[in-house]
């Protein structure tokens, strides 16, 4: 991809595990080597936006499954070695990680 | 020595006074302090600046829709609204430095005390709560005290703050190795003396293993509430009707023409529901700017002083656990607060007003460890417990704020009522000047937890180092 992936870490609304999420998924792409602008929201806002990724747990995640090409799924928001492998596989599948 | 007046002056009425301002400066120091790239700082500290301005207009739009939904109810029972002689919004005016400042300090001073005590164990990182627990703190301290300079606010607002973010995770972390056994991070949110009740109160009613919520199947169809924008205005718009249906002709078509005389009463009503859903989701999103700089800040400034530090997280981070327990909390204190509207407005007690927000995560998180320790029942308790506190809780809290920010009671979760009353409490004891024993005793009784946990897990570690490693681990076995 020839410019930042936009990415969305969704929850209820938008304020405290979601903002904890953002900043683990910063770590992980870091990590990847990726470029991307990761913000945090809450579930509503988040059918008004058009990112690439969607990072949320499942009980979010399962409601808007279409709403962006890959949405992954997390339980544990500290988790960035587990992040970063969803993120390495779903990337690569999108040929959006070389 | 004019000069130096006239210049202190301008500071405080134009910097300390001026909270979008101060949260900016602060952002900017924050960002700086982490050496972050001149136009990272720049678009950080105006974004903060403009999540606090959303902030206050969203408070704007939701203390007007709170207050016709009150008067509306109140009128259909044949009571009184609550009485308000001051807003929310008119105290973030004259308190707003204050509490932006009580943040700043009180984070500093709990890092220093994560930093000499390791018994803390946790960072609490929970960002709006930050915000809020400082926000009931100054209004309680300003009953207190009223009379009290700005410096002597914050100096006992952020001495007590510190020491609440300090021992929540730690009161709530046996509740939490139950649900968490890996013990990565803690809890931190308000809802956990309603947890720690429900953990408490539950043990006899089942067992998890038995009863797990997990194995049951909800409806599908209730997953649509989970979105709280749409839950806040479909509650609340249909008691506005219901209300509408019952209230005094001449008080709906009075409040209804100042919006626009031409509307319908129903359609108004229709329109209060959906601008005070509109006016929370504004106020988060003003929230959620600010802190989405701030919080990184603090966390890029602790990560520094004391790395490798557990934080102490918000509610949600529990709720993957159980999802089924967080349902079940949410629906079952939500009919508890709902039949508690009816009951306090018919023996014309107080008006309430439902906060969907509150009542699911304080509900959900309440039930995920309810189910840890009991199973289903414990979450059903958990989420029965979290509407009654609530209900009870805004009713009588109402009055207390009377004269400082009265909307802070519809907003609260267990804990901010917990400690307007706890600060209430001292008011005979002190009041006036001995405002200082607040963050006193407050520091003082953290310390000493802090000196005798630490203790005892010394003496744990050197009696059984294999076996304090391994409990975790078997636990989760």
């Amino acid at each position: 991809m020839d410019r930042p992936l936009e990415i969305l870490a969704v929850c209820g609304v938008g304020m405290g595990s979601s903002l904890m999420l953002k900043m683990t998924a910063e770590d992980a792409l870091r990590a990847l080597g990726v470029e991307a602008r990761v913000e945090n929201t809450d579930i509503s806002s988040a059918r008004g936006m058009t990112p690439d990724v969607i990072i949320g747990q499942g009980m979010h995640t399962s409601e808007i499954e279409d709403l962006a090409p890959v949405v992954i799924t997390v339980s544990d928001f500290l988790d960035k070695d587990g992040l970063e492998v969803q993120l390495r596989e779903r990337l690569t599948e999108k040929g959006w990680l070389r | 020595m004019d000069f130096i007046k006239d210049i202190l002056t301008f500071l405080a009425n134009n910097v300390f006074g001026q909270v979008p301002i101060l949260i900016g400066l602060i952002t900017l120091a924050g960002l700086l302090l982490q050496r972050k790239r001149f136009e990272d700082v720049l678009a950080g500290a105006l974004r903060a600046t403009i999540g606090v301005v959303i902030l206050f207009i969203g408070v704007e739009i939701f203390t007007g829709g709170l207050t016709s939904f009150q008067t509306v109810l109140a009128s259909a029972m044949g009571t009184d609204p609550p009485k308000a002689e001051h807003t929310l919004t008119d105290f973030f005016q004259e308190q707003g430095g204050t509490i932006a400042l009580v943040i700043t300090v009180a984070f500093l001073a709990h890092v220093l005390i994560v930093r000499l005590f390791p018994a803390a164990h946790y960072l609490y990182l929970t960002g709006h709560l930050m915000f809020w627990i400082s926000t009931v703190t100054v209004a309680s301290l300003v009953l207190l005290a009223p009379g009290a300079d700005q410096l002597t606010l914050v100096l006992c607002g952020a001495g007590f703050v510190a020491a609440y973010w300090t021992l929540q995770p730690i009161w709530m972390r046996p509740l939490m190795r139950r649900v968490m056994p890996d013990d990565r991070f803690g809890f931190a949110h308000t809802s956990s003396l309603a947890a720690l009740a429900t953990g408490v109160l539950a043990k006899p009613l089942g067992d998890r293993d038995k009863h797990d919520t997990e194995k049951l199947k909800l409806p599908r169809q209730l997953s649509f509430f989970k979105d709280v924008n749409v839950s806040t205005a479909l509650v609340i718009s249909v008691i506005m009707l219901l209300g509408i249906a019952f209230a005094d002709d001449g008080v709906v078509n009075k409040l209804a023409a100042e919006m626009d005389d031409k509307l319908s009463p129903w359609v108004w009503g229709l329109m209060v529901g959906l601008r005070f859903a509109g006016g929370i989701a504004i106020l988060l999103y003003g929230v959620r700017m600010f802190l989405g700089e701030i919080v990184p800040a603090f966390k890029g400034f602790s990560d520094r002083v004391i790395p490798g530090t557990r934080p102490a997280l918000d509610a949600p981070t529990v709720f993957p656990v159980a999802p089924t327990a967080v349902m079940v909390g949410f629906v079952s204190s939500t009919v508890v607060f709902l039949a508690c509207l009816g009951i306090f407005a018919a023996a014309g007690w107080f008006t309430l007003a439902p906060p969907m927000i509150m009542l699911f995560f304080v509900g959900g998180a309440a039930a995920v460890f309810g189910n840890a320790v009991a199973g289903w029942r414990g979450a059903l308790l958990g989420g029965v417990l979290s509407g009654l506190i609530l209900a009870i809780g805004q009713a009588v809290t109402w009055g207390l704020y009377e004269k400082t920010a009265p909307e802070l009671a519809t907003l609260a979760d267990p804990d901010w009522y917990a400690i307007a009353w706890l600060l209430k409490a001292t008011d005979p004891v002190i009041g006036g000047a001995g405002v200082w024993a607040v963050p006193v005793v407050a520091l003082g009784a953290t310390v000493a937890t802090l000196f005798i946990l630490g203790r005892k897990e010394k003496a744990r570690s050197e009696e059984e180092p294999a076996a304090a490693e391994q409990e975790p681990a078997a636990e989760r076995a």
